[in-house]
């Protein structure tokens, strides 16, 4: 059923119907970990990838919604015997891998042990390998403010925008793009302080008007 | 008899040959991205499989992390994704071919 989806997955030309076979393998390997008897690993693999991921992926093909399929152009039309051709390599590996190398025990073993429950994950996680654990949370922050700073656009204020008159307080992160979420006060005295603060030309504004 | 150690071996290879051929003959940006993931879980199904025939807890505590990478890599990938269709108005690869935006 896993290699079944699958090869939906990469035959569709859809991106949407790809996403939802995708989810198919997901699901399937799920229940695969089950009988494998890692049970958190089946739920965690549900719940991130099944839920969160594929959540993104599909809001992403619905937000850019591109639906022509454009045609092949000739200058790669070579990577599909290629790719065939690679795959062969690859499987024939395997199989030697697997053919030649069958000296270990091969059978699972009874589910007495506790590996896979989740108290023994966590009791490895926090001890021997309490620094990949946190070399982890800092790659999360890092894809966080990457993410941040790649989805912000360039420039906040539009080159129409106008400045209210008057004297006013604007928060920080207006005036200045690099402090997000910075929402200190910063007083401004007249209508010219503003609008150069903001970086938007007030006189010329105001002769347009005139 | 259970299931052999082999048989998951085998059809994570074929999962994982699978992603490979769709990375090489797929056009769409996303499309490269699910197949990239279907890769992650190829391994992630060999991670498992080691695991519980050899009574380790250390490969599913590999998984966990490999499935941090994965999140953070689709966070970062589709926030790259956005910008890229935001500047050139395509998701197709042949047209992001040079760096400069």
């Amino acid at each position: 059923m896993a290699i079944g989806c699958a090869l939906a997955m990469v035959s569709q030309t859809n991106p949407l119907y790809s996403a939802i076979s995708l989810i198919g393998v997901f699901i399937s390997l799920a229940s695969i970990y089950v009988t494998l008897a890692a049970p958190f690993i089946a739920a965690v693999q549900v719940i991130v990838y099944a839920g969160a991921i594929m959540v993104l992926v599909i809001f992403v093909i619905m937000l850019l919604n591109v639906e022509h399929a454009e045609p092949r152009r000739r200058r790669l039309k070579f990577l599909v015997p290629l790719s065939i051709a690679m795959a062969g390599v690859l499987l024939a590996e395997t199989a030697f891998i697997l053919y030649s190398v069958q000296t270990t025990e091969n059978h699972l073993a009874g589910s007495l042990s506790n590996v896979g429950l989740t108290h023994s994950i966590g009791e490895g996680l926090f001890t021997r390998y309490l620094l990949p654990f946190e070399v982890t949370s800092v790659l999360l922050l890092m894809a966080i403010v990457g993410a941040m700073s790649l989805a912000r656009r360039a420039d906040i204020l539009s080159s129409s925008a106008r400045v209210v008159p008057g004297a006013q307080v604007l928060a920080m992160d207006i005036v200045n793009p690099a402090a997000v979420g910075d929402l200190r006060p910063v007083e401004t005295e007249s209508t010219e302080e503003a609008a150069h603060l903001l970086g938007v030309d007030f006189h010329s504004d105001r002769d347009r008007a005139e | 008899m259970g299931p052999q150690l082999s048989w998951y071996l085998a059809l994570s290879a074929v999962l994982f040959t699978i992603g490979a051929v769709g990375v090489i003959i797929k056009r769409n940006v996303i499309a490269m991205f699910m197949c990239i993931e279907l890769m992650l879980n190829a391994v992630n199904l060999t991670f498992v499989a080691f695991s519980s025939f050899f009574q380790d807890v250390t490969g599913q505590l590999f998984v966990f992390i490999v499935m941090t990478v994965a999140a953070a890599e689709a966070a970062v990938g589709l926030g790259i994704i956005i910008a890229i269709f935001r500047n050139r108005e395509t998701l197709d690869v042949d047209d992001a071919s040079i760096l400069k935006l």
